[in-house]
């Protein structure tokens, strides 16, 4: 029942490449939130996140997303999911944010 | 015909974000010894964190120890799991389903609920708490 998050700033082609692997609920989403804070204060770019190891995510880890995205918007930045678990997959599919988040195979 | 004989567990849980996982891992456990697959019981994880995290974030928090109850009863065809708090509820006209066009940070919880349980009720009288009852068969989707 813990969240890792590790991020990494690619210079070259302008992105934040984070990884993580646990769990995003109620009581890691607060951590989820400061690093995405605090990446995005430190470069507004586009994030893109390989969730191969992400188990589980529910509404309060969508939220952060969603609110992520709404800070990168304002430069036009997104947010990129990649290797997304089929039960994370259903629930982007049936909120429909599979059509806001950029999803990559 | 025999009856299907109920088995019942009751959870009383601290009011406390780090409680959820605790909740989802006993449900699982439920759910696996009731003979549900895989897939049912990561929608059933979902639902419950959620109403189990509207519990929190919504309940009472007044009193410094401060609970939420769940109740997961099995008749050997469905899961019957009431989430239900002392908190001071809301209006459940209040309750939207999400916008896409705007999508917004929070209110996502209860339309995840409904889109994953196969029968969903939701009581709420202010100043009396909040329920959320919420059944899965363990049978084909109805």
């Amino acid at each position: 029942m813990s969240l890792q998050v590790k991020k990494s700033y690619n210079s070259e082609n302008k992105y934040w490449y984070v990884e993580l692997s646990g769990e995003v609920d109620v009581y890691t989403a607060g951590q989820l939130k400061d690093a995405f804070t605090n990446m995005i204060e430190d470069k507004k770019e586009n994030i893109k996140i390989n969730a191969q190891d992400l188990e589980y995510i529910d509404s309060t880890g969508l939220g952060i997303l969603i609110g992520t995205l709404k800070r990168l918007k304002e430069k036009d930045k997104n947010i990129i999911l990649t290797n997304i678990r089929s039960n994370v997959k259903k629930l982007l599919n049936i909120t429909g944010l599979d059509k806001i988040f950029i999803i990559e195979e | 015909m025999i009856e299907n004989q109920l088995d019942e567990v009751k959870l009383s849980v601290p009011s406390k974000p780090e409680y959820v996982g605790v909740v989802r891992l006993t449900l699982s456990a439920i759910a696996s010894r009731i003979g549900f697959d895989v897939e049912k019981i990561e929608d059933m994880k979902v639902a419950v964190a959620e109403a189990c995290t509207n519990a929190i974030m919504h309940g009472c928090r007044c009193a410094k120890d401060s609970k939420f109850n769940i109740d997961f009863v099995s008749n050997g065809e469905k899961l019957t799991i009431s989430v239900y708090d002392d908190g001071k509820g809301c209006e459940l006209e209040s309750i939207q389903d999400p916008n896409l066009n705007e999508p917004k940070e929070g209110g996502l919880g209860i339309f995840i609920i409904k889109s994953l349980m196969d029968q969903v009720d939701i009581e709420s009288e202010e100043g009396k708490g909040m329920m959320i009852k919420m059944i899965k068969y363990l049978g084909d989707d109805i």
